[in-house]
């Protein structure tokens, strides 16, 4: 892991750690504006029940 | 052919009975200057802002008269907002200087007015939201609910690429409107169109919009109601007109090349006139079915002058009255393989469309003006097959 | 915070590398910020150029100069170049030249993710300009003509150009993306030791939010573009209902992004506006903390109200009170954020360089803009006036005063800060006047076009509608040449002029200007106390 002059690793690890998180969130938003996860959650859903 | 020359035949004045105002508006020009200077100041309410067209024209519809009433509520609000707003600005610009000795007040946003403002503003912004919202909702009712009436009329409003086409479903009436060239709607290039919308007074007229391509938009100022034309949906609206008179409009969502050749003209007449009107249609209807179906052999002549007078209408848009098309969008017709090859093939996509491309079908032509049609591509421009279709081939070819 | 070095292998350059180099790899917050800044600055002109032969086009009724859908195409290209090309990198360079110095810390949290950021946007705006040009060759296709929107199915009959299209919005969108996540870690994790989140400059809080917002909806609409782009090329139906799709679903997709997307344009231009103001007022802004509750506010029901741009749809009565409600409400918030710079000027002492000229003038159009806001959120009453020119001329008064003259106004805020010189401050009030009476000769009459019934994106239109048209021509003559002056002062400002004290308004307050000007290569590497 490079690390820029500035930060600690403490710091390193905690900027990594928010910046994935905020790339998770990104992702979630992404993956659900997709309407079709929504049909395959309703196959599955009535498949479960049968 | 049903349909054409609908105003002419039934002895309506095919002259506009509103004529475009643009000589009306010529000593407002001033004024918009100053306006546009000045910003909302200049802004005078009511009747002499319809009058210089620097408002709504006025309405012609029950709707419309309400949404009217609303949108000149929002904007006396707005107006009168804006001019507080103003006055405060303007006050403090000049008293508030430092070119003027003025000391600044530090302690300004701590005094009582400063910890308790962010109270203070929003509940006086929400009192005059609350008067807006209030308003709207009543009116929206209104407008949004189409009555449930037995004897309402009901109109059918399909966009194309790019012409309307209306649909008097208790009427079993057809109407296709088309923009005129410049060359024959002079002043009202843009807003005037070969087969108006006739609709009668007095009568709540539901409207049904759908679409057959893109999306377009259904927007006459004077009816106000405006709904989006969307491919597989139907959506409604509603309106009852109270006064005669010739009112026009555009499609307002854009749908490609010739968006801004789509305009509506609605002719407002009496219930008695637009009976007649009806009439007539039904009359011209049953002679072009007649026409078609009689097992004529018709003579290429006659086939090319109706084809010409058709193609023109329906197919120039896209295809250019010279035949050479807008490519790649629009192929050309001169010379093309379809046009020159198997007559069952040109048949075929004539009638049935292109999937996948801006060629529609064109079933819903009759017999006659298909292959009138048909007849008039193989024998134009550069294209000298010979080839004469008979209505009989089309039926065959269906 | 201490600032032990870890690795050596970029051994302590204290000094800009030189050369092609320094641009290319940079990882320096500032030198990034000039690229953004100086990026957004080419992006306007080519925003500006279409923006003005759109309106050449208007001059007179008839078609003169573009083929319909080529003017389309320059209507979907203004909007987007403005947009993307325009307003996001220009408030992007902001953020990163002022948010390290605003808050005591030496660069960005993730400076190499900094670099990637900008470096995606040329190839951005190369696809974009690419999907322009394509259609002039043979085999090109037709030509983008469905606006920004991008509606299907109209965009579905588009030829490739669309594709180009929708990789530049996806190139764009993950550059956005990348630079929020960026701005979000460095405000949280980066500031000075002391300065708690309400001690915050209003221009980072305004970042904040605003990259929040970004994350949130740029991946919706990469979602809706990738389904268009499906169903261009894989037949998947997402939006022709002629295989069991729904062309209202892309509008709610677009939307979604499309509504926060306007705040995302206006809020680093309010923030930039509560650094001005203040300090041209010489007194503290007025309600720091009712600006970040307002802000926070309408950041929130931002998120729920997008599809006021499409109550003609058809939706139930049910929904469209709903949409409605909830835009009349943003009132609230938006009206208290007007009221709180008013009430800053309130009783200050006031001079009027050219900062707070363009502040004076948001304060005032932006609030005529909103007022006409409040209008268009009235269903029955949008019924008349939606894809009228009514809202070309709302949506202006609404992004030029709250977006982009807030950027011009930082621009020269902060321009002495940067270069180290002072701009010339006559012709800065020269640029400020042309500028607004161009701006307002241009917008105004569009009101009057769109209430006597003139559809937007129209390439041609009737003679009643001439005298308002050639008017607004005149004044987007006026306003599209005005920014040459604008280039012109930066250009010289940064070649020489007087020299900018390290605090260059007398009222200004921030780290930013304990720093000198221009600023040393890194600062901040020992953090400052915050009391």
């Amino acid at each position: 892991m490079r690390i820029p002059d500035y930060q600690t690793l403490e710091l390193r690890r905690k900027n990594l750690r928010l910046a994935w998180g905020l790339a998770g969130l990104a992702l979630f938003f992404l993956v659900t504006s997709f309407p079709f996860w929504t049909g395959i959650f309703r196959i599955v859903g009535t498949q479960a029940v049968q | 052919m049903h349909n054409n020359h609908t105003n002419e035949a039934y002895g309506f004045e095919n002259k506009p009975l509103s004529k475009p105002r643009k000589h009306d508006r010529f000593p407002n020009l001033q004024l918009c200057l100053k306006g546009g200077l000045l910003t909302a100041t200049t802004l005078t309410m009511g009747e002499a802002m319809a009058e210089y067209g620097l408002n709504f024209p006025e309405p012609a519809a029950g709707v419309a008269r309400e949404i009217y009433g609303i949108h000149m509520m929002t904007m006396s609000i707005a107006t009168i907002l804006l001019v507080i707003v103003f006055a405060f600005v303007f006050y403090s610009l000049f008293y508030h200087r430092k070119s003027r000795g003025y000391e600044a007040d530090q302690e300004f946003h701590n005094s009582w007015f400063g910890n308790w403002s962010w109270v203070i503003v929003p509940a006086l912004v929400l009192g005059v939201d609350l008067t807006i919202a209030g308003k709207a909702d009543t009116v929206l009712k209104s407008v949004w609910d189409v009555p449930k009436e037995e004897n309402i009329m009901d109109v059918k409003i399909t966009g194309h690429q790019w012409w309307w086409e209306f649909d008097y479903l208790d009427h079993d009436i057809k109407v296709e409107s088309r923009f005129v060239p410049k060359d024959k709607s002079g002043d009202l290039y843009l807003r005037e169109v070969d087969n108006r919308l006739v609709l009668p007074t007095g009568v709540k007229i539901r409207f049904l919009h759908t679409s057959a391509d893109v999306l377009h938009a259904f927007w006459v100022p004077e009816l106000a109601v405006k709904k989006d034309a969307i491919p597989g949906y139907v959506t409604e609206t509603w309106a009852e007109l109270d006064r005669e008179g010739v009112f026009r409009g555009q499609c307002a969502e854009i749908c490609g090349t010739w968006h801004s050749r789509m305009p509506i003209v609605v002719e407002s007449v009496s219930p008695e006139r637009f009976a007649a009107w009806t009439e007539g249609q039904k009359a011209i209807k049953v002679a072009a079915a007649a026409e078609a179906s009689a097992d004529k052999e018709w003579s290429m002549d006659d086939l090319l002058a109706k084809g010409k007078g058709l193609y023109e209408t329906k197919c120039a848009a896209c295809h250019q009255v010279n035949g050479m098309g807008l490519p790649p969008a629009f192929p050309a017709l001169n010379g093309s393989a379809i046009a020159t090859g198997p007559i069952a093939d040109h048949l075929n996509i004539v009638i049935k469309g292109k999937e996948g491309t801006a060629m529609q079908p064109w079933g819903t032509l009759n017999d006659l003006e298909i292959a009138a049609i048909v007849t008039y591509e193989r024998n134009s421009w550069d294209n000298k097959t010979g080839d004469v279709v008979q209505p009989a081939d089309v039926k065959q070819a269906r | 915070m201490s600032t032990t070095t870890l690795t050596h292998d970029e051994a302590h350059h204290h000094e800009a590398p030189k050369g092609w180099r320094r641009w290319l790899f940079s990882t320096n917050h500032k030198d990034i910020g000039t690229l953004y800044l100086l990026f957004a600055l080419v992006m306007l002109f080519l925003g500006g150029a279409s923006a003005m032969l759109i309106r050449l086009e208007l001059f007179q009724p008839g078609i003169q100069l573009l083929d319909p859908d080529l003017y389309n195409n320059l209507v979907t290209n203004h909007a987007l170049i403005m947009i993307f090309g325009g307003v996001m990198p220009a408030a992007a360079g902001l953020a990163n030249w002022m948010i390290p110095m605003m808050i005591g810390a030496p660069d960005m949290a993730l400076p190499r993710l900094n670099n990637l950021s900008f470096w995606i946007l040329p190839a951005a705006a190369t696809m974009l300009i690419l999907s322009f040009v394509i259609p002039f060759f043979p085999g090109g296709g037709t030509q983008i003509n469905t606006g920004w929107t991008i509606y299907p199915p109209l965009s579905l009959q588009v030829g490739m150009s669309m594709d180009f299209l929708i990789f530049a919005i996806h190139l764009l969108g993950i550059s956005s993306v990348l630079a929020s996540i960026n701005i979000i870690v460095t405000l949280l994790n980066m500031r000075a030791p002391g300065m708690t989140l309400m001690k915050m400059p209003m221009f980072c809080w305004t970042w904040l939010v605003t990259a929040f917002l970004l994350i949130l909806v740029i991946p919706v609409l990469a979602g809706g573009v990738t389904m268009l782009l499906f169903d261009r090329h894989f037949g998947t139906s997402f939006f022709d209902a002629a295989g069991g799709g729904d062309p209202v679903l892309f509008q709610h997709l677009f939307w979604f992004f499309g509504h926060p997307e306007v705040y995302i344009l206006l809020l680093p231009s309010i923030g930039v506006l509560a650094h001005v103001i203040p300090a041209f007022a010489r007194k503290p802004l007025f309600g720091y903390k009712s600006m970040v509750g307002a802000m926070l506010a309408v950041a929130t029901i931002g998120m729920v109200v997008w599809a006021h741009h499409q109550y003609t749809v058809g939706m139930s009565l049910g929904a469209v009170t709903y949409f409605m409600i909830g835009t009349i409400l943003i009132s609230i918030p938006v009206g208290l954020m007007v009221f709180n710079f008013i009430a800053t000027i309130w009783r200050g002492a006031m001079t009027f360089e050219t900062p707070m000229l363009f502040a004076v003038g948001i304060v005032l159009m932006f609030t005529f803009g909103g007022l006409s806001g409040v209008m268009l959120a009235v269903v029955p009453a949008d019924m008349q006036y939606h894809d009228s020119m009514f809202v070309v001329a709302h949506f202006h008064y609404v992004l030029m005063p709250g977006a982009v003259f807030g950027l011009f106004a930082g621009v020269f805020y902060w321009l002495p800060k940067w270069t180290g010189h002072m701009y010339d401050e006559k012709l800065g009030k020269l640029f400020f006047w042309t500028n607004v009476i161009g701006f307002n000769i241009t917008f105004f009459p569009q009101h009057f076009l769109g209430l006597a019934g003139m559809p937007r994106r129209i390439v041609d239109y009737n003679m009643m509608f001439t005298e308002f048209n050639v008017v607004s021509s005149i004044g987007a003559m006026i306003f599209g040449l005005s920014h040459l002056l604008l280039l012109y002062i930066v250009i010289k400002t940064i070649r020489g002029g007087k020299k900018a004290e390290s605090r260059a308004w007398e009222g200004a307050k921030g780290l930013e200007w304990e720093l000198d000007s221009p600023p040393a290569f890194h600062t901040w590497t020992v953090a400052p106390q915050i009391k």
